[in-house]
């Protein structure tokens, strides 16, 4: 499962969606659920993820209460519950195998994304870690003159502002340089050659045909017995 | 006094010590200078200093009061800090709103806060810049709002990141008579350099940081004195000290002023 391609990825990603979207019973969703914790033990990724597939276990643990609290029945609750983490933990597939310039490829190259859209889409992708680092040590300095994220919530939002305004000027700052840097090394040329190939093997094939098939029975399943 | 006493830090409970039993105080009005390889600590160092970090064993007091559990909000009262990067704290218009920052976050309004702020300005040499949007000055300009944006807040301690990393010589001088001017004041500056010329002219104590341990609490006077001590830690030996070491008798030179007057002397022409 690692090692095909992020084209076959991108399909098996949306095809999940699109089964979390038809399917209908807990229970459906469930095998699903545990179909997509299967997918990550073979990329050799459920391990390394155990945290993160923790976190959206509570977020749709509590999606289902809400849905409770607003007067959902059980099975209702259940289905919210499921289908949020059916839609979640695929993707968790996919950032986690698929490098972002092989991503860049695929979208060029066989999504035919004009290069400039699929360079913006995964370089945003690419800096979340640094926006994130970028906020810790503004918060950092901005602590040591004495500033404390504490009190009410309108407070601790009012205070907030003192970290928010320096990122985002940072962050402008960050992406005019990425601009200067990149035009000065010929980005937006003609005739861009990618690395790495990313045309699909046999094993991404097969993969293909399996999730048409199993999109084709879920239809069926849904429209016969109202899975 | 601010002390470190017998501090220990690692990332995880079974990571290894980032520092080892690590102590040291600092009086009023020292000029220190914390210098050490790449990775040996300084920076953790200066960190739990400030309350960035908690150690993982050990305390950190100021006045005798055990302060391990404040976090650098709480300590900002009494301690600075000015990142390599200052702009990373600058979002104010003008030089003024950014240096009076610090002292509302401390509940200052009215007079005391202007007089706060045109003093601390007027020492650093910004008074000038007061109404400039500090994010289009020059880096050694920025330095220096950064600074007066500590010391606003009457501190008794300041720490500088690597203050003079990409200045040019002009801006290097000036930053060294403020920390001079300073320490006359009372303020203890600790300093993290790699610029062992800094060191060695104007630092009153060196702290040298080896193998996550302490492994130098001095004068550079002493450090420098003998040919391979400061060597055996990865720091380089001011051109002054090289020189002086060359001329007989091996005179512990500062600076350059000071070779050139032991050269003279020397030669029988001063």
């Amino acid at each position: 499962m690692e090692k095909l391609v992020p084209l076959t990825k991108i399909i098996l990603t949306l095809a999940t969606a699109v089964w979390s979207l038809t399917l209908q019973t807990p229970s459906g969703l469930a095998v699903l659920c545990v179909f997509e914790l299967l997918i990550l033990l073979l990329a050799r990724r459920l391990f390394n993820s155990l945290k993160a597939v923790f976190l959206l276990v509570v977020f749709a643990v509590m999606l289902g209460l809400i849905e409770y609290a607003g007067g959902g029945t059980p099975v209702e609750c259940y289905v919210s519950a499921f289908r949020m983490l059916a839609l979640t933990i695929i993707f968790i597939y996919l950032l986690g195998t698929v490098r972002l310039q092989d991503l860049t490829a695929t979208m060029v190259q066989q999504l035919k994304v004009p290069y400039e859209y699929a360079f913006m889409f995964t370089a945003g992708l690419r800096f979340i870690p640094d926006f994130l680092e970028e906020n810790r040590m503004v918060t950092e300095a901005q602590a040591c003159r004495g500033m404390a994220v504490k009190g009410s919530f309108i407070k601790k939002c009012k205070r907030y502002m003192n970290i928010v305004r320096p990122l985002m000027l940072r962050s402008l700052e960050r992406s005019e340089t990425m601009a200067l840097s990149l035009e000065l090394r010929g980005f937006g040329g003609k005739g861009r050659t990618f690395v790495d190939s990313v045309a699909l093997h046999g094993a991404d094939y097969l993969v293909v045909i399996l999730t048409c098939v199993a999109t084709i029975m879920v239809f069926y399943a849904r429209m016969k017995y109202g899975a | 006094m601010l002390e470190l006493q017998n501090v220990s830090f690692r990332y995880t409970p079974r990571g290894n010590n980032i520092l080892s039993h690590f102590s040291a105080s600092f009086g009023e009005g020292e000029l220190v200078a914390v210098t050490g390889r790449n990775g040996s600590g300084k920076t953790t160092m200066t960190r739990i200093l400030v309350g960035l970090e908690k150690p993982s064993e050990g305390i950190v007091s100021y006045e005798g009061n055990d302060i391990s559990a404040e976090d650098a909000s709480a300590r900002s009262r009494f301690i600075g800090y000015v990142f390599q990067q200052p702009d990373r704290q600058m979002f104010m218009p003008t030089v003024r709103e950014e240096v009076a920052f610090g002292p509302r976050m401390q509940g200052l309004t009215g007079k005391e806060l202007d007089d706060a702020v045109e003093n601390a300005m007027r020492a650093v040499d910004v008074a000038e810049e007061a109404d400039r949007y500090p994010r289009s000055l020059p880096r050694g300009t920025q330095q220096r709002v950064a600074i007066a944006s500590a010391i606003a807040m009457n501190i008794r301690y300041l720490i500088l990141d690597e203050p003079t990393s990409g200045q040019d010589g002009n801006e290097k001088k000036r930053l060294i008579s403020l920390m001079n001017a300073l320490r006359k004041q009372g303020i203890t500056v600790i300093l993290v350099t790699h610029d062992m010329d800094i060191v060695a002219s104007d630092c009153s104590r060196v702290i040298v940081i080896a193998d996550h341990e302490k492994a130098y609490d001095g004068t550079p006077e002493n450090l420098f004195a003998s040919e391979g001590k400061a060597e055996q830690w990865g720091l380089a030996v001011p051109s002054s000290v090289a020189l002086g070491r060359a001329l007989p008798g091996s005179p512990y030179c500062k600076d350059m002023v000071s070779f050139c007057n032991a050269y003279m002397k020397l030669h029988g022409r001063e």
